[in-house]
């Protein structure tokens, strides 16, 4: 494959201009993508950033000017945003890891054959159907001792004293929107684990229980490394969401009682509708960015270490 | 070491009944090959053995002990899948050693029994590799060594070759009779290949549609195949099979062929006047001479295959091939006279079955 010796070299002979316009021709053709793509979710995202440095508050007409580092700073001496983030990392971990628990638990159970298999994995689907605010009203109203049937079965089983609403005891009250958000959320890692055991060959698990092994050294030897990559991006993904996902609470117990159930991002949508303060709400999301952006970057750098040593 | 009984030994999946009534028994020591085509029931009745497959009917003993209900991991058996089945999170070395760590030998024993069966498969450079990081020869070496660490009292092997290009299918089949022969271990061997099934076998079990249909050592089975299935499975080039009716004499009989040519035969054959016969005779034993042939044939297609050739001819219109070592044998279209040595000739009764020897 030569040239023929006809053909001039390609740079030479070539006016500026000419240049110019070779070089920008690949990006003229996806101007209309990356704009679309700028405009959508770059220019939100810096908007929203910009708030968190300026005094917006929706009630006040006088606001709207700069302030600097002001909202961080006061962020900083905030007690309630301190205990909002201790909340998160409750809320966060008990409810991924409760969901994931249940999740592996339930796509063990449906990757055994047996009778009806196929309706009971559509049925288990059902949860993730439900919008989240209707799961957390009827929770809610689960929760109530007037209406719903748990706290007296609670008091039966004597977990509870009385049949009192778990959502009004301060000591209780995270454990009902948990509670709602495992009950939610368990057909996603249901789902995607059960994806993940049924690639596995079957008879790697022959050849393991001719070499002697019993059904848990099976599922520690075999089962566990083939679902470690989908725990690790769907136990990342997760988190990420849940710390972010606030509906159930809101709907629930609102952040109360006595603030005890409020998490950064429901904390965040308080000060941003209920007080107005636009300003101070951005420069909490702010920061909540900032700490999940942190965690994924740890977590995407644990997974690329643990692929490489692969 | 061990041997191995099948007794009245059947299986259904469900209302479909997949092999009826196995009877074998497997010496101390033998080299079991089960052969038949696709879906006969080969891999169901070896992995019946092993104990992953529950024995619908019949017993199966090992060492003269009833172990139908026994687990897998009880009946110390070792097996080799079509696959290979390695586990890919492991090394070649943690792959070997994994049934001896379950058994929680010491670590000097693992180390030793995994060094042996390293060097003797030739998997030392490759001992700290992940299966997938190996080619296809030697993961099959890997899933054999794991097999051999073990020493358990039989191997089974599904279609261990069957993944691998011919040249190292030659080779592994050849290792393979080679390790038999140094460990001397019980062995139970599925392939659908009739290649591999002679070159290995003590003993051939010939399968066909979930029944047993022949057992026997390979060259019993390729000189007195006990039916036409036999017949026609063993031996590449395949049987040449001529239907025709019997024709009793006063000593002798003889077969008249469809087209009206009698083939007359040196003794007398246990068939009524006029009961349909099949003859069969192998490629390699018909012979082509121009004055005495007795048959005339029309060549079709001729394939070298470097050792010989083999001609695909028209006999009365019917298919017929002819191998020989002839070189000069080679040009498509001529006209040939064939002759069928009587002593060559196997015969068939109307069931299919073989008839007294000629
Ligand atoms: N789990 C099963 N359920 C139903 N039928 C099966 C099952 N396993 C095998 N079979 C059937 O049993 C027959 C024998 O299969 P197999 O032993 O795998 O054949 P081979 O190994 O000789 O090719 C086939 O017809 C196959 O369809
Ligand atoms: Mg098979």
């Amino acid at each position: 494959m030569s040239h023929p010796p006809t053909v001039q070299s390609p740079r030479t002979g070539k006016s500026a201009l000419r240049r110019f316009v070779d070089a920008a021709e690949p990006w003229f053709y996806s101007a209309p993508v990356l704009v679309l793509i700028l405009a959508v979710m770059l220019v939100p995202l810096i908007l929203g950033l910009s708030y968190a440095f300026r005094d917006i508050q929706l009630l006040n007409p006088f606001s709207g000017g700069f302030v600097g580092l002001k909202h961080l700073q006061a962020l900083s001496q905030d007690q309630a945003f301190y205990r909002a983030l201790r909340n998160t990392l409750w809320w966060t971990g008990a409810s991924v890891f409760l969901q994931f628990l249940f999740g592996l638990i339930l796509a063990l159970l449906l990757d055994k054959p047996f009778a009806g298999r196929g309706i009971a994995q559509a049925l288990v689907f059902l949860p993730w159907a439900v919008p989240t605010f209707l799961a957390g009203l009827n929770w809610a109203w689960l929760f109530n001792p007037v209406i719903g049937p748990l706290p007296h079965w609670m008091a039966a089983l004597g977990i509870l004293s009385a049949p009192d609403n778990i959502l009004a005891d301060p000591h209780l009250a995270m454990w009902g929107p948990i509670i709602a958000n495992v009950w939610w959320g368990i057909p996603f890692f249901a789902i995607t684990l059960l994806a993940a055991l049924q690639a596995i060959p079957r008879d790697l698990y022959e050849a393991a229980e001719i070499d002697g092994a019993g059904p848990l050294q099976r599922f520690v030897s075999i089962t566990l490394p083939f679902l470690a990559p989908t725990i690790a991006i769907t136990i990342l993904l997760r988190t990420v969401w849940i710390a972010n996902f606030a509906d159930l609470i809101i709907v629930m117990t609102n952040g109360g009682p006595a603030d005890r159930t409020q998490i950064v991002a429901s904390y965040i949508f308080t000060q941003a509708f209920r007080r107005l303060d636009f300003g101070y709400a951005s420069a909490i999301a702010l920061v909540l960015l900032v700490l999940l952006l942190a965690y994924s970057m740890v977590i995407v750098i644990i997974r690329q270490r643990l692929i490489e040593k692969d | 070491m061990a041997s191995i009984a099948l007794s009245r030994v059947g299986k259904s999946f469900g209302t479909v009944s997949v092999l009826n009534e196995v009877d074998l028994a497997i010496e101390d020591g033998e080299f079991i090959v089960l052969v038949g085509p696709s879906g006969c029931g080969k891999s169901t009745l070896l992995r019946m053995i092993a104990g992953l497959e529950e024995i619908t009917t019949g017993t199966l003993t090992i060492d003269g002990e009833r172990v139908n209900e026994r687990r897998p991991k009880d009946r110390d058996i070792a097996m080799v899948f079509q696959s290979y089945a390695l586990y890919p999170h492991m090394s070649v070395a943690d792959n070997m050693s994994y049934s001896l760590r379950l058994r929680r030998r010491s670590k000097e024993i693992i180390a030793q029994a995994v060094s042996a069966a390293s060097a003797k498969l030739g998997l030392d450079p490759y001992l700290e590799r992940r299966p997938k990081a190996l080619s296809g020869g030697q993961r099959q070496r890997v899933a054999m060594g794991r097999a051999i660490v073990r020493k358990p009292k039989a191997f089974l092997f599904d279609e261990p070759l069957s993944n691998l290009d011919a040249r190292l299918r030659e080779q592994m089949r050849a290792e393979i009779k080679r390790m038999h022969g140094e460990l001397g271990a019980t062995s139970v061997y599925v392939t659908h290949d009739q290649i591999e099934a002679m070159t290995l076998a003590s003993r051939i079990v010939a399968m066909n549609a979930g029944a047993v249909q022949q057992i026997g050592a390979p060259l019993d089975l390729y000189d007195r195949p006990a039916n036409l299935f036999v017949a026609g499975f063993i031996g590449s080039p395949g049987m040449n099979f001529l239907e025709g009716r019997c024709e009793q004499g006063a000593d002798t009989s003889a077969v008249v062929l469809p087209k009206g040519f009698r083939l007359p035969l040196p003794l007398r054959i246990p068939a009524a006047d006029g009961e349909k016969v099949t003859l069969g005779i192998r490629p390699e034993h018909v012979t082509v001479d121009a004055q005495q042939g007795e048959i005339e044939a029309a060549v079709e297609l001729v394939e070298p295959t470097g050792l010989g050739v083999i001609l695909h001819l028209l006999v009365h219109g019917e298919p017929f091939k002819l191998f020989s070592t002839d070189r000069a044998l080679i040009r498509s279209g001529a006209r040939l006279r064939i002759g069928l040595p009587r002593e060559r000739l196997h015969l068939f009764d109307q069931a299919g079955n073989r008839m007294a020897a000629l």
